[in-house]
């Protein structure tokens, strides 16, 4: 384990820069709110949950926070007032959107008020957490030109990859879903976030998710079959991992 | 909300109108008949006038003595048109009286002469005598002996302004009852002009949601009104339609939400029966989310559904190859053929160009192939030709090597939510809508699919679509017909 000093320096950082990462949670469905709330606390972060505009607006006026999830229709309130207001009150943190309105107009509607990015419900967890982290990625994470992650190594540049040193043979695609899981290391990525992000369609659809499967399974012969330590996982019934069990 | 339509106001207001109208211009009529009656009147009075003072001229003589008289024995009368009280009196040019009628009496015409007075016209004139008693004068010079003297006739106005005055009166008592009978007139032609829009009215006051099938009453397709009922009714026909597919899309929805609702139901309460371990849990759990994931995309099919039924998606028309978007589609699934080991061959006519929605014919060219592979036995081969057609269409036709379709679901399986006897697309979680959709994509863009036999076995998919030649210009129509077309989505 010649890489676990640097490996659990790095996670440290990470975790104390999630910890000062306060996420104030909008959602008047008390049970969607308390589940994201406890699942971004699983993730190290601090979430705290406000069921209505009101709430919320008392909220951020006590603390600051860092990133705020918005349901769009409260009760009594609509969350797109409360955006403006918040915006026009010179509150810059990003804000992510959940609505269950999904049209165009609706999207165009939320990122005019001031959203930062939008997700329908019912979304995946692991494409919520996604998201977040994208929002609150700090500028200064700059393009890489190679990835390095338990002994796998990719190559953005010639785009080749080896485990352990050992050359592997991987198609186009194949790269790819690998750079994708490799930027997401330890994060679960959802079948939703492949299908936009690796194979860039707009919608998700049965058949892709079994080309999805089937390709996810070719990637895992490749990169784990040769060694002892798996490091491919699915989580069933959420999406894959790529993780390495200590 | 009922529509409230008050009859009795349009009429009670086009009858106000009418006869406030009607009033004016009979007032105006009036007054200028009246104005020209009087001018004519007078005309006629200097005209007697004239044709008086020359008879007059004839009875005057002078006496010895240089006095002025007249043969009273004058009854000649002008043609007047009434009895004119006339009176008449001779000046001398220095205007010393020197004679004056009876009727007369002491009274003057007019003081003092004018200058020239009676030379050359007859000075037609509105005076009054000075007794007060407005007249009519004219003058005229005349020659008695030798003498040049003035006479001056006058008829009396009175009675003049009288029959002027009666003139008016009469036509200002003929103008109410006028005005009364063209407003009950035009009262009764509009509430006959406007009886069958209250019979449209009571109509549509009696069609609800549930009588949508009912159509307003059309008596002359041509008249203003039957236009108004026929637009109507196409309007009830259409709403009627969305109302039935909406009835439909509310019913398969349910049904089809119904099964994985309750077969989540049931894991979680066979879950809680007795302890797990925590690796049970999570595979229950994880059980539970995949069902979750199925329920989620049927409710996005769902959406899609219910918006192509509502003509809500517009297509979005660009120019591509056919056989490029199969080659893309093949190069995306065909890892799935790889891994039960079939083949894919495809054999394309590269200068296919159609001007269609590509994410929509992409679909639905992608379903066509997943089926294919789907019921494709392992080692089999899926043949896909690309080439021109008649009609200036381009077919895309696939050919699989499967267990192919009994005669009797060709017809079917193109319907929504139809699964095949063997129920074997809920084996996949597939909900039975891909070859729906693929019907709608062709459709949409004014093509055609349709199942046939295999050459050897199994079934062989049609797919055409207009190819850019034909469709343009044509896909602004179809756009619009696409409402219908996703009624059989």
């Amino acid at each position: 384990m010649r890489h676990a000093p640097r490996k659990s320096m790095l996670q440290l950082q990470a975790l104390a820069a999630l910890q000062a990462m306060q996420i104030l949670i909008v959602e008047d469905e008390r049970k969607l709110a308390e589940a994201i709330k406890q699942g971004l606390e699983s993730e190290g972060y601090s979430a705290q949950t406000a069921f209505s505009a009101q709430e919320a607006n008392r909220l951020l006026g006590n603390g600051a926070f860092n990133l705020v999830l918005l349901d769009i229709m409260l009760p009594e309130s609509n969350g797109l007032a409360l955006l403006r207001k918040l915006r026009s009150e010179g509150f810059k943190m990003p804000v992510l959107l959940l609505t269950a309105l999904d049209t165009i107009e609706d999207r165009v509607l939320g990122l005019d008020a001031g959203g930062d990015d939008y997700l329908i419900k019912p979304f995946a967890f692991p494409e919520l957490l996604a998201r977040v982290r994208a929002l609150l990625r700090r500028v200064d994470a700059a393009p890489q030109s190679s990835l390095e992650y338990a002994g796998l190594h990719l190559d953005l540049a010639t785009r080749t990859a080896s485990r352990k040193g050992a050359a592997l043979d991987l198609t186009a695609r194949e790269f790819d879903l690998l750079e994708y899981l490799m930027l997401n290391r330890g994060h679960v990525v959802s079948r939703e976030m492949l299908t936009r992000d690796v194979w860039r369609e707009t919608s998700r659809y049965t058949t892709l998710d079994n080309v999805i499967d089937v390709q996810v399974a070719r990637l895992r012969r490749k990169i784990d079959q040769p060694f002892s330590a798996p490091l491919l996982h699915t989580v069933r019934g959420i999406g894959f991992i790529l993780k390495a069990w200590e | 909300m009922r529509f409230k339509f008050r009859a009795g106001s349009l009429r009670r207001r086009l009858t106000l109108w009418y006869g406030t109208l009607f009033g004016l211009l009979l007032l105006l009529h009036v007054a200028v008949a009246t104005y020209v009656h009087y001018r004519q009147l007078v005309a006629q009075v200097f005209q007697g006038e004239i044709q008086d003072i020359e008879t007059v001229e004839g009875l005057l003589y002078q006496t010895p003595d240089g006095r002025i008289l007249m043969h009273e024995d004058y009854f000649n009368q002008p043609r007047m048109p009434m009895q004119l009280g006339r009176f008449f009196e001779v000046l001398d040019t220095g205007g010393q009286v020197l004679f004056r009628n009876q009727k007369l009496g002491t009274a003057s015409i007019g003081g003092f002469s004018l200058p020239r007075e009676g030379f050359g016209s007859y000075n037609e004139r509105v005076d009054t005598l000075s007794d007060g008693r407005s007249v009519y004068v004219i003058s005229h010079a005349h020659r008695i002996d030798g003498r040049t003297v003035i006479l001056r006739l006058a008829y009396e106005r009175a009675p003049v302004l009288r029959n002027v005055g009666q003139f008016l009166k009469i036509l200002l008592l003929l103008a109410p009852p006028a005005i009364l009978i063209a407003a009950v007139v035009v009262f009764q032609i509009t509430g006959s002009a406007l009886s069958p829009l209250r019979a449209i009215v009571r109509r549509a006051e009696r069609i609800t949601a549930e009588r949508l099938n009912e159509r307003l009453p059309v008596d002359d397709r041509h008249s203003d009104l039957g236009q108004v009922a026929a637009a109507f009714n196409e309007l009830l026909r259409r709403l009627e339609e969305s109302f039935t597919q909406l009835k439909r899309f509310t019913a398969d929805a349910s049904h089809e939400l119904r099964t994985p609702l309750s077969s989540l139901r049931s894991m979680g309460e066979v879950t809680l029966q007795k302890d797990r371990s925590g690796r049970e849990y999570r595979e229950i759990l994880g059980s539970m989310l995949e069902e979750v994931n199925r329920l989620t995309q049927l409710v996005d099919s769902l959406l899609l559904i219910s918006r192509a039924d509502s003509g809500q998606i517009v297509l979005k028309p660009s120019d591509f190859s056919l056989g490029d978007l199969v080659q893309e589609t093949v190069s995306l699934v065909e890892i799935l053929a790889e891994e039960k080991q079939q083949t894919i061959r495809v054999q394309a006519d590269a200068d296919l160009v159609v001007r269609a929605d590509r994410t929509i014919l992409r679909q639905a060219v992608l379903n066509l192939l997943d089926n294919a592979i789907k019921y494709s036995p392992p080692r089999t081969e899926i043949r896909i030709s690309v080439e021109r057609a008649d009609g200036g269409l381009g077919q895309i036709a696939i050919s699989d090597q499967g267990a192919g379709i009994a005669p009797e679901e060709r017809a079917l399986i193109f319907n929504r939510f139809y699964r095949t006897g063997e129920g074997r697309s809920t084996v996949d979680g597939g909900a039975g809508l891909g070859l729906s959709i693929a019907r709608w994509a062709a459709e949409a863009h004014g093509g055609t699919i349709e199942v046939s036999p295999g050459a050897d076995q199994g079934s062989r998919f049609l797919f055409t679509v207009p190819l850019r030649e034909r469709s343009v210009g044509k896909i602004a129509e179809s756009s619009d017909a696409c409402a219908s077309c996703g009624v059989d989505l």
